[in-house]
C-alpha cells in the first residue's frame, strides 16, 4: 500500500511538472517568435514592422478593454457592444494596421485579469485605463501616455466624509491587481492616518459593498469611479497619485510598441486626440 | 543547480519563474494566516452544520407533517441555490435590509458553509435514520422509551455507522466550500492567495502552494471517510 | 399600489434591459453547465474505466487523478483555468468545472458499478451471456438507476458552481447579476436582484431534482431490491 502511494505521488509531481511546462511554454512561445523572424528578402517592402506585420496578417487584432467604465471602455447589457474612448483608439490602431474596425475582437478584462491575458498571449493589446508603472514596465511593455487620471475615492453622501483624513479607521475597498491601494496607502501615512483595506474580484462588487456599507469608500481611478456615480453619493475632491494610462503588450513585443507611440504621438499633433478626448467628455 | 534552472527557459520568465516563487515563499506568512482563518471557519461551520444537520435530519423523519414540511423547505432551498449568493446576500443584502447589521465575515463563512451543508447533512441524517428498521423504534417505544429517547439510546447511535462515511465526505466538501469568502475578502486561504496573487501576477506558484495546502487539509479526511465506507460495508 | 409602481424597484422591473441582462447571464450559465456535464460524462467514464482496467500503472493515475482534484476547491480550478492556462472566461469556466465534475463522475461510475453484487456478473456468464451481453442486460441497468440520484445532484452542483465563475468576470448569472446591481444601485434595488437570481437558481435546480426523482422512481419500480 505504502509502495504504490508513493509511486502514484511521484506520478503526479511529474504529471504536475508536465502540464506547468506545457503552460509555460505556451505563454513562452508568441514572445519568442518576432525575435526569430527575420525580414525576408523576397517579401515586398513591407510597410509595417514585423512585428505588428504579424498581428495584421492574422486578420484580427484582439483588444482587452474595460467593460464597466463608462467614457472609456463600457459594454451595453442589452447589446453586447462596445464604446468608449479605448474602443475608438482600438479602432484607429487596427486601421492603421490595414486592417479593418470588423476585425477588432475586443474582451472584457478587470485589472486582475488584463495582465496574465497578454502573459499568456490571448490578447495582442490591452487598452484599459492600464496605469504605467516601475514595476509593471518589467512586466508588460508600455507605451507612452494616452490619459491622465488621478484616484480618488467615493462615498455615500449621507456618511459626511469631506476628505481622506476623515476615512481615519474606516475601510475602503479596492479592485485586486489595480494600483490604487498602494497609491491610497501611501496618502494615508503622508496624513498619519490608519485605513483598512477589502480587497475584490471586480468592480460592481465594491460598489455593492459600499452601497451596503460593508466599505466606506471605494478607491479607484476617477475615470472608473465616474460610472458608479449616484445621487446618493459623491467623489471626494482629494486626488493622488498621477495615473498615466498606455496601452499595454506583451513584453518583448517592442515593434508593436514604437508603432503604437508613433499612432499616438501623430493624434496629439494632428488634434485627433482632442477630438477624441471632447467627444467622450474626457481630458 | 541553479545553472540548471536557468537554463530552462520557462523558469526564467513567464508565470512559473523562479523570482515569482521566491517572492510567494518571502510572504508565506500571508498563506499561513489565511490557512488558520480557513481552519477556524471549517471547524465552526462544521459544527453548525452538524447541529442544524442532526435537528432538520430528526424532523424530516417525524410524525408531524408540520415538522417534516419545514424541514423539507430548509433543505430544498439550500441545496437548490449556490452557496455564492447565500452569502452574498448576508454579505450585502442584511445590512441594507436591517441597517447597520454587519456581521463579521468570519460569522459570514461560518453560518454560510453551516446552513448550506447543514441541509446536506440533514438528508444523510434522514437516510440514515431510515436505513435502521422501523422495528427499532417500535421495540424501543414497546420498551417504554419516549420518541426522543428512543431515538437518542436507540436509533441515532446505529444510524452514526451508516452515517459517517457521508458525513466525513460533507466535511471535506465544507473545508472547501470555505473558499467562498474569497469573493468577500474574507481573509481565507483562498483569498489570501488570489490577493496576493493579484498584486503583483505570481499566479503560477500562489496557486499550487494554495492547492497543495488544500490537499493537505482535506486529504486526511478524504482516506478516513474511504476507511470507514469500507468498514460500514463488512458490517 | 401607486407607492409599488412608482418605486424605483417597480422602475428596475419594468426595464428590459434587467431581464435582458439577467437572461444572456442565465443563457450563459446553462450552457457552461451544460458542457460541463457532457465532457465530465465523457471524460468520468474514460477514467472510471482506466480505473477498471487490468494495467497498475493506467489503474494509478486515474486513481490519483480522482483523489487530488477531489481534494480541490471549485474557485480554485477556475481560477487556474483561466489565469494559468490561459482559457477565455467561458472556456475556463467549463474546464474548471470539468476537471473537478470528471473526477467525481469517475467514482460515481465506481460505485454504481460496485454496487451490483458480483453474483450478478457470474449467473449472467454462467447463463451464456457475452461479456457485452451481460454489461448492457444484466449489470448495467441497475448500476445506472442507481447513478442517477448522484450524477444529477452532480448536475445541480455544477450549475450552482457555475456562479464561482464570476470572480473571473465570465458573463454568467451572478455576474451580470453584480453589473446590474451597479445600473440599479438603490438598496431596494440590489435586493431585489438577487433576490431574482436566488429564485431563478432554485427554479430550474429543483425542477432538475424533481424531474430527477420521478425518473428515479419509475424505473426502480418492479426491479426488486438488486443490491439495497
Amino acid at each position: 500500500m505504502k509502495r504504490s502511494a508513493l509511486l502514484s505521488l511521484l506520478l503526479a509531481l511529474v504529471l504536475a511538472f508536465g502540464v506547468f511546462g506545457l503552460a509555460g511554454c505556451a505563454a513562452e512561445e508568441p514572445a519568442e517568435e518576432p525575435a526569430t523572424e527575420e525580414p525576408a528578402g523576397e517579401e515586398p517592402a513591407a510597410e509595417l514592422p514585423a512585428g505588428v506585420q504579424e498581428i495584421a496578417d492574422s486578420g484580427k487584432l484582439r483588444v482587452g478593454v474595460k467593460a464597466d467604465v463608462p467614457n472609456f471602455g463600457l459594454q451595453d447589457a442589452a447589446t453586447g457592444e462596445f464604446e468608449g474612448m479605448e474602443i475608438d483608439l482600438a479602432y484607429a490602431l487596427a486601421e492603421r494596421m490595414g486592417l479593418s474596425r470588423d476585425d477588432v475582437v475586443f474582451e472584457a478584462v478587470t485589472a486582475k485579469t488584463r495582465g496574465p491575458l497578454l502573459d499568456n498571449g490571448q490578447l495582442d493589446v490591452v487598452i484599459a485605463t492600464f496605469t504605467i508603472k516601475p514595476e509593471r514596465l518589467e512586466q508588460w511593455n508600455f507605451t507612452d501616455p494616452y490619459y491622465q487620471d488621478e484616484v480618488g475615492l467615493l462615498v455615500k453622501k449621507s456618511a459626511g466624509i469631506e476628505s481622506l483624513a476623515d476615512l481615519d479607521g474606516k475601510v475602503i475597498g479596492v479592485a485586486q491587481g489595480a494600483t490604487s491601494r498602494d497609491a491610497v496607502q501611501v496618502e494615508a501615512d503622508k496624513l498619519g492616518i490608519k485605513v483598512e483595506f477589502l480587497e475584490f474580484a471586480t468592480y460592481p462588487e465594491i460598489n455593492a459593498a459600499l452601497e451596503s456599507g460593508r466599505v466606506d469608500a471605494f478607491s479607484v481611478d476617477k475615470s472608473i469611479l465616474s460610472g458608479y456615480l449616484t445621487d446618493d453619493s459623491v467623489i471626494l475632491p482629494d486626488g493622488f497619485s498621477p495615473q498615466d494610462y498606455g496601452v499595454a503588450s506583451k513584453l518583448g513585443t517592442d515593434e508593436l510598441r514604437d508603432f503604437i507611440n508613433e499612432m499616438l504621438a501623430e493624434m496629439q499633433e494632428n488634434g485627433d486626440m482632442d477630438e477624441l478626448l471632447a467627444k467622450w467628455n474626457l481630458g | 543547480m541553479t545553472e540548471l534552472f536557468e537554463r530552462i527557459g520557462f523558469l526564467q520568465q513567464g508565470p512559473f519563474s523562479v523570482p515569482r516563487w521566491e517572492a510567494l515563499f518571502a510572504n508565506i506568512d500571508l498563506l499561513w494566516q489565511g490557512a488558520l482563518v480557513t481552519l477556524l471557519v471549517a471547524s465552526l461551520g462544521l459544527a453548525l452544520a452538524l447541529a442544524l444537520g442532526t435537528l432538520f435530519g430528526v424532523m424530516s423523519s417525524s410524525h408531524w407533517k408540520i415538522a417534516r414540511g419545514f424541514s423539507r423547505a430548509y433543505v430544498e432551498f439550500y441545496q437548490n441555490t449556490p452557496l455564492l449568493i447565500q452569502v452574498f446576500m448576508i454579505f450585502n443584502a442584511l445590512p441594507i435590509l436591517f441597517t447597520g447589521m454587519f456581521i463579521p465575515v468570519i460569522a459570514i463563512g461560518v453560518l454560510g458553509v453551516g446552513m448550506y451543508h447543514g441541509a446536506y447533512i440533514a438528508e444523510v441524517v434522514r437516510a440514515g435514520i431510515q436505513s435502521i428498521g422501523r422495528g427499532q423504534l417500535e421495540a424501543a417505544l414497546s420498551q417504554g422509551f419516549g420518541y426522543i429517547g428512543a431515538m437518542r439510546y436507540i436509533i441515532i447511535p446505529q444510524a452514526m455507522r451508516v452515517v459517517l462515511p457521508p458525513l466525513t465526505n460533507q466535511a471535506v466538501s465544507l473545508i472547501k466550500n470555505t473558499s467562498v469568502l474569497a469573493v468577500i475578502a474574507g481573509g481565507d486561504l483562498m483569498y489570501a492567495g488570489d490577493a496576493f496573487a493579484g498584486r503583483f501576477g505570481h499566479y503560477g506558484p500562489t496557486y499550487i502552494v494554495v492547492g497543495l495546502l488544500y490537499f493537505v487539509m482535506c486529504f486526511p479526511l478524504a482516506r478516513l471517510a474511504r476507511k470507514l465506507e469500507s468498514r460500514a460495508k463488512e458490517a | 399600489m401607486d407607492a409599488f409602481l412608482n418605486s424605483p424597484v417597480a422602475e428596475m422591473l419594468s426595464d428590459p434591459v434587467l431581464y435582458i441582462g439577467l437572461g444572456n447571464g442565465l443563457l450563459l450559465t446553462l450552457e457552461v453547465a451544460a458542457i460541463s456535464i457532457v465532457l465530465s460524462s465523457l471524460f468520468g467514464t474514460v477514467i472510471g474505466a482506466m480505473r477498471y482496467s487490468g494495467f497498475p500503472v493506467i489503474s494509478q493515475v486515474a486513481t490519483t487523478y480522482i483523489e487530488v482534484i477531489r481534494n480541490l476547491p471549485q474557485i480554485l480550478l477556475i481560477l487556474v483555468s483561466y489565469f494559468v492556462l490561459g482559457l477565455p472566461g467561458k472556456w475556463a469556466a467549463v474546464i474548471g468545472l470539468t476537471i473537478y465534475t470528471t473526477a467525481i463522475i469517475a467514482e460515481v461510475i465506481r460505485g454504481g458499478l460496485n454496487s451490483v453484487p458480483v453474483g450478478q456478473w457470474e449467473a449472467a456468464r454462467s447463463q451464456g451471456f457475452s461479456f457485452l451481453q451481460s454489461m448492457w442486460y444484466i449489470v448495467l441497468p441497475p448500476a445506472v438507476v442507481k447513478m442517477i440520484p448522484p450524477i444529477v445532484s452532480q448536475f445541480v452542483t455544477v450549475i450552482k458552481d457555475s456562479s464561482f465563475a464570476m470572480v473571473i468576470g465570465a458573463g454568467e448569472l451572478m455576474f451580470k447579476g453584480q453589473i446590474l446591481a451597479g445600473k440599479y444601485w438603490r438598496p431596494s434595488q440590489i435586493i431585489t436582484i438577487y433576490v431574482i437570481i436566488s429564485l431563478t437558481y432554485f427554479a430550474i435546480n429543483f425542477a432538475i431534482s424533481t424531474v430527477a426523482r420521478r425518473l428515479q422512481k419509475k424505473l426502480s419500480v418492479g426491479r426488486g431490491s438488486i443490491g439495497n
